[in-house]
């Protein structure tokens, strides 16, 4: 115990300053981060407050001097139907609009990384409809499906089928998934690729030495090599996905017969067309919550692969 | 991972925020000029205005004697308008009144939801971004009458020019949709479009003798459309074009019948028609599509005659071509240029488009009637919007505003937007109609109809303005709810998701929800 006892003794003088030194420079990055801290602050905190003001207040009567309403419009929220089924369907739009990214991202990326030549022209030309405006998009969309003009519509109605693909409940949604992966898909491809040539050659050769096909390398050495990638793709694109509206707008404005109304889309109307800002703000919490939530189910991913 | 988890939740902050709060730009970029009115002016005397291209035959743009027309030069406006033809014709001629007056005139467009909500957000803010407003009665009059100047001001003050023609020699009923909001004690804006809903048709399939001729040996009646049309053989005229185009016997359209039935105001209009016809109506209070009124009474949805519209509107949507249930008016219009339908309801300023070769494979072809009647009336859907200033703009800007509204509605500016090459608007003053030159145009194959092709939809549309024929949906502030509300159970209507009779009372139920009732 002396001896120890004396060690301590020994090693404390030298450490002090060390820390000190190490303190005395937290404090100073945290007093630079200040500003930045203090703006996030004034442009996130203020607005979220005010929303939260405004869910318990009333603005159809006099917008100007909104009054009093209580929980009203969080029970008219969390009791009308729409609104669940709004839900619903963002469900249905995000999952499938992410499965699929995801799914034909990856598979893209991995297909241009073994590229023997020409990765950059592919990987530019493949990335070419994310410089596209959403809006843009859904305009294109809307062209190439349009019955009385559009390319997909004629090549469809030339194999006989005569329908309105923006004008049918059971076409619309998918169509708009499709005009969403067309536009997203190579987002999570350029992640994925830059996962991968960021990827060690060693464990790959070793695989290599040890005989592995490459459906093994694929599954026991690539995929969780660029895991955290994949990760950071997927959590992009869900918060993204969950607001989404500027397609739905251009394209089908929610129809037909509310096939196509997202929770965004929703929110857009009771906002923008009915001006109840206060409904507008308990269903903008609501889509903050599942957003956070949706968030922090992606933060502890990260936490768990990074311990293990 | 603290600051992982601060980051994470402060960027799904900001992003939910700014969907809600987005738009919220609220700084006006309108710019004021030098202001030096005229302390001379003698009002007993009116003098002809400096703009080119005055008509004969039709009252002049005036002012005091001593007025100033540049007295405002430098002010820059901002006017926002739903993307139709005569903002375009305005748009085009606008150097007219700048070179003028020396103020300078923005015009935006953008489709009348947008239109809508820009407004709205403006008034919110109590912004003067824009001076000029679009102000459809029903989406941004009636629930923000209050954000509009009074024009009275204006037409009462001596010392500025005064409405050409004056006020009487408007069309006398849609200045009081256009420009009034429940009493007659302020006027809200002037009329400046005019848009109607008739019944368009092909005169190449109706015309023809062989298919007429088949068409009334199989069902006994003349099928030329007309005020003896009923919807019910609007139906039946479809169903059979339909039959007939898939047994090859009628070629160069390929359905019976288009409709704007997109989930969509379109298709509250669409719908309005066939309602009214069978004496429908959504709400019980009088004069509600006229003057307006803040309380509109219970709905009326619920009714005969409401579901029996609605199961006439169904079949005539679920036999109109497929393309029906995805198009606005705009669809709708372009289907039709395009040949792909015989007939349709649709507005009657879209016979500049029809009547145009480089953008209609019809033109030449086309018939306009007043539409189908039901078992009470014919009713053709009346959608005017008047021009309005806003409150929020500063006092140079609303009277640099005002000598835009004088102009812009003036007859001789809405004789330029007829005769204007992007097909311009049907006018909204009668001393317009009174010229032999435009009631010569609408003669179908004389030089005036094809240098007005808009005057060719006008026997039908001056039909649908007599009172008997006319219908003007609820002028109230909760319309834009409304709307969507009737807009959405009939999409769902159409889908089969529910019952015309669930329909017409889940309107009628949120209906009076909304509206207090």
């Amino acid at each position: 115990m002396a001896t120890k006892l004396s060690e301590t003794e020994t090693i404390t003088p030298v450490a002090q300053p060390k820390k000190a030194r190490q303190k005395s420079a937290n404090i100073t990055e945290r007093w630079m981060l200040m500003p930045s801290v203090i703006l996030l602050a004034i442009i996130s905190f203020i607005p979220l407050f005010y929303m939260i003001y405004s869910s318990f207040m009333n603005y159809m009567i006099n917008p100007d001097q909104p009054t009093f309403y209580h929980f009203h419009n969080w029970a008219v929220t969390f009791h009308d139907s729409a609104f669940w089924l709004s839900w619903g369907r963002t469900a249905t739009y995000a999952i499938s609009g992410l499965v699929l990214e995801f799914l034909l991202g990856t598979a893209l990326a991995l297909a241009i990384y073994r590229l023997p030549w020409g990765q950059n022209i592919v990987t530019t030309i493949w990335m070419l409809p994310l410089f596209v405006a959403p809006i843009v998009t859904g305009l294109l969309g809307r062209f190439l499906v349009n019955s009385t003009y559009g390319l997909y519509a004629w090549v469809l109605q030339l194999l006989g089928v005569h329908t309105e693909i923006l004008g049918n409940t059971l076409t619309a949604m998918p169509a708009l998934i499709l005009m969403d992966m067309w536009e997203w898909t190579p987002l999570i491809t350029i992640i994925v690729l830059a996962g991968l040539q960021a990827m060690p050659e060693e464990p790959l050769e070793a695989a290599d030495v040890d005989g592995a096909h490459y459906w093994d390398k694929l599954r026991y050495v690539i995929l969780p090599l660029i895991a955290r990638p994949l990760l950071v793709a997927v959590l992009v694109r869900s918060m993204d996905i969950l607001r989404y509206v500027d397609t739905i707008m251009i394209t089908t404005e929610g129809g037909p017969a509310d096939a196509t109304k997202t929770i965004g889309y929703y929110l857009v109307q009771i906002a923008f067309q009915f001006q109840d800002f206060g409904r507008a703000a308990a269903v903008g919490l609501t889509m903050l919550v599942i957003t956070i939530l949706i968030g922090q189910l992606f933060v502890r991913a990260f936490t768990r692969g990074e311990q293990q | 991972m603290k600051s992982k988890r601060l980051t994470l939740a402060a960027s799904a902050v900001l992003g939910t925020t700014l969907l809600v709060a987005g738009c919220g730009n609220t700084s006006g970029n309108a710019s004021s000029g030098s202001n030096t009115t005229s302390s001379k002016v003698d009002a007993s005397q009116q003098i002809a205005a400096p703009f080119q291209g005055a008509v004969a035959g039709l009252p002049q743009i005036t002012a005091p004697k001593g007025f100033n027309w540049k007295q405002y030069s430098g002010t820059t406006l901002n006017m926002i308008t739903e993307n139709t033809p005569p903002s375009s014709a305005l748009a085009e001629n606008i150097k007219e009144f700048e070179d003028v007056t020396g103020i300078t005139v923005n015009i935006e467009q953008a489709d009348l939801s947008t239109v809508a909500q820009k407004v709205a957000l403006d008034f919110q803010a109590k912004s003067d971004k824009y001076q000029l407003i679009y102000a459809d009665p029903y989406q941004m009059l009636a629930k923000y009458s209050y954000d509009y100047l009074d024009l009275n001001q204006f037409i009462n003050d001596k010392s500025l020019p005064p409405v050409p023609g004056g006020l009487s020699d408007f069309i006398q009923s849609q200045l009081m949709v256009d420009g009034y909001m429940g009493t007659k004690d302020h006027l809200y804006a002037l009329p400046y479009d005019t848009p109607t809903m008739v019944l368009v048709y092909r005169k190449d399939i109706f015309d023809n003798p062989k298919y007429k001729s088949l068409f009334q040996k199989e069902n006994g009646f003349d099928w030329t459309p007309g005020p003896n049309l009923t919807w019910e053989k609007y139906l039946t005229i479809e169903k059979w074009i339909n039959k007939e185009v898939k047994a090859g016997v009628i070629t160069g359209v390929q359905y019976g019948a288009g409709e704007q039935a997109k989930e969509y105001d379109s298709l509250q209009c669409d719908f309005s028609d066939v309602l009214a016809a069978y004496g429908g109506d959504y709400f019980s209070a009088p004069n509600l599509g006229s003057i307006g009124t803040t309380t509109p009474g219970k709905s009326l949805m619920d009714s005969k005659q409401a579901i029996a519209a609605a199961t006439i509107y169904k079949q005539i949507v679920d036999n109109a071509a497929p393309g029906s249930t995805s198009w606005d008016w705009n669809g709708l219009g372009e289907a039709f240029a395009a040949g792909d339908v015989a007939m349709a309801p649709e507005w009657h300023e879209f016979a500049s488009t029809f009547e145009n070769p480089s953008k209609s494979k019809v033109a030449g072809n086309v018939g306009y009637a007043i539409l189908p009647k039901g078992p009470v009336r014919s009713a053709n859907i009346f959608g005017g919007t008047g021009l309005a200033i806003s409150k929020y703009a500063t006092p140079e800007q609303q009277k640099a505003a005002w000598l835009f509204e004088v102009w812009a509605t003036s007859p001789q500016a809405q004789y330029m937007i007829l005769k204007s090459k992007d097909g311009g608007e049907t006018p909204t003053r009668t001393s317009v109609y009174n010229l032999p030159e435009i009631q010569k145009g609408m003669t179908p194959g004389t030089p005036e109809s094809k240098a007005m092709p808009n005057l060719l939809s006008m026997n039908a549309t001056l039909q649908a303005w007599k009172a008997q024929n006319v219908y003007m949906r609820p002028k109230i502030p909760q319309w834009p709810q409304v709307d969507n509300i009737v807009f959405t159970q009939l999409s769902d209507m159409l889908a089969n998701k529910q019952t015309p009779a669930q329909a017409m009372q889940n309107i009628a139920t949120q209906s009076n929800q909304v509206t207090g009732n």
